[in-house]
């Protein structure tokens, strides 16, 4: 076990370049903080996960519908991973952030307060949710000095890289399909373009710890910016608006400038205000008690001597 | 429920590489679980998965221990001594 004299020996370490174990001394306070960002985290893939097997029967086509089942199995099994992670750093057990989730008493990304109401949604939550999701967990990745969470973001990332790239193929698709099918794909970017760029966050604070202590590697507003350059004229190349009256070029630099951004709505939706915040954790709660017939089969094997 | 360790190989000369953890009642399950969670798409041609109650754990202070300046060889030495070979040569 190692351990440190002080915080300034242990920030030195992790500016080092230091990586953190499970089984390190590491300060309270670091713990605590990388803890709940990994149970955000591991909450978000959960209930992503749940989401995407909403889709699973409603999916057109089979090719489709194997997709949504192969992504539903990914998230879940994303959230199977960083619970584990997250378990071991001893400050809750699983079961603890079980039940803190499907109480409300923890939160979850924005994006999944939002309901999917139609097939271009689920492909605009594919193409701009995953896109974003990717590119902060990149950021998280390139730095991060927990050493088991980065070994799990390293599989995640690649996972979710399959994800984007199935997200962009049904944007084109849509883009080059029928009037009506071009109409559901733009009310799909109408509805999630918004909370897509508010999964950023607001503009990081100077005294932010996650980036002081090497969990995030770049500031909200520089992710968020970098988003933005790319889907514009991706969006714009494959025919589509953005929902944004004022995003404009800026005649200098060339790149592109959002409008007024409601952090209102990303406070509220986190806080479980959203606009289906409460449907999707009802559903979660009835998956939950609908599989305690597995958990307690899984009990009654483990009690069995072998 | 226990937990287990899971370790993957790839195909070649790659060792085995610990990919995470899980939760299974039994060894049975241990093995499926880690199948679903960690090989959906054949990120290794073999698996192990060990209980991690069996997992002997060295202390990484005294791995740090074993190290010892004499087992390594910078070659700092060695240039000093070309050195001072090709000064008396000229």
């Amino acid at each position: 076990m190692r351990s440190w004299d002080s915080m300034e020996d242990f920030e030195a370490f992790l500016d080092d370049g230091g990586l953190v174990e499970p089984d390190d001394d590491m300060p309270d306070a670091y713990r605590e903080a990388v803890f709940r960002f990994i149970e955000l985290h591991a909450n978000s893939e959960y209930m992503g996960g749940l989401t995407e097997r909403d889709w699973i029967a409603k999916a057109p086509g089979l090719t489709n519908k194997l997709t949504a089942l192969a992504k539903t199995q990914d998230e879940i099994g994303h959230a199977h991973l960083l619970y584990m992670v997250a378990a071991d750093m001893g400050v809750k057990t699983r079961d603890e952030m079980t039940a803190d989730l499907l109480a409300g008493r923890t939160t979850f990304h924005n994006v999944f307060h939002y309901r999917a109401h139609s097939w271009g949604d689920q492909i605009a939550i594919a193409y701009l949710v995953d896109a974003a999701a990717l590119a902060s967990q990149q950021a998280v990745f390139k730095n991060c000095s927990y050493g088991p969470y980065k070994c799990i973001l390293r599989r995640i990332i690649a996972e979710e890289g399959f994800h984007m790239r199935n997200g962009e193929e049904l944007l084109l698709k849509m883009a080059k399909g029928t009037t009506q099918q071009h109409e559901m794909m733009q009310e799909g970017i109408d509805r999630w373009w918004w909370p897509s760029v508010q999964l950023f966050g607001p503009d990081t604070r100077p005294d932010d710890v996650l980036l002081r202590w090497h969990i995030k590697s770049e500031r909200n507003e520089d992710l968020r910016d970098r988003f933005v350059q790319k889907m514009v004229p991706q969006l714009t190349a494959a025919g589509f608006t953005i929902p944004d009256p004022d995003l404009h070029q800026d005649p200098e630099t060339g790149r592109w400038v959002s409008g007024e951004i409601d952090w209102d709505a990303l406070k509220a939706a986190i806080a479980g205000r959203g606009p289906d915040s409460a449907r999707r954790l009802n559903d979660a709660r009835l998956a939950w008690d609908g599989a305690a017939w597995v958990r307690s089969a899984l009990d009654e094997a483990a009690a069995v001597p072998a | 429920m226990k937990t287990y360790e899971v370790f993957l190989k790839r195909p070649g000369k790659d060792p085995f590489i610990h990919v995470g953890a899980l939760e299974a009642p039994d060894d049975d399950l241990a093995l499926s679980f880690a199948r679903d969670c960690y090989t959906r798409r054949s990120e290794g041609d073999q698996m192990w998965v060990v209980a991690r109650e069996d997992l002997l754990v060295a202390d990484p202070v005294e791995l740090e221990m074993a190290d010892r300046p004499h087992r390594h060889n910078d070659g700092a030495l060695l240039r000093d001594l070309r050195q001072a070979g090709d000064q008396s040569a000229s």
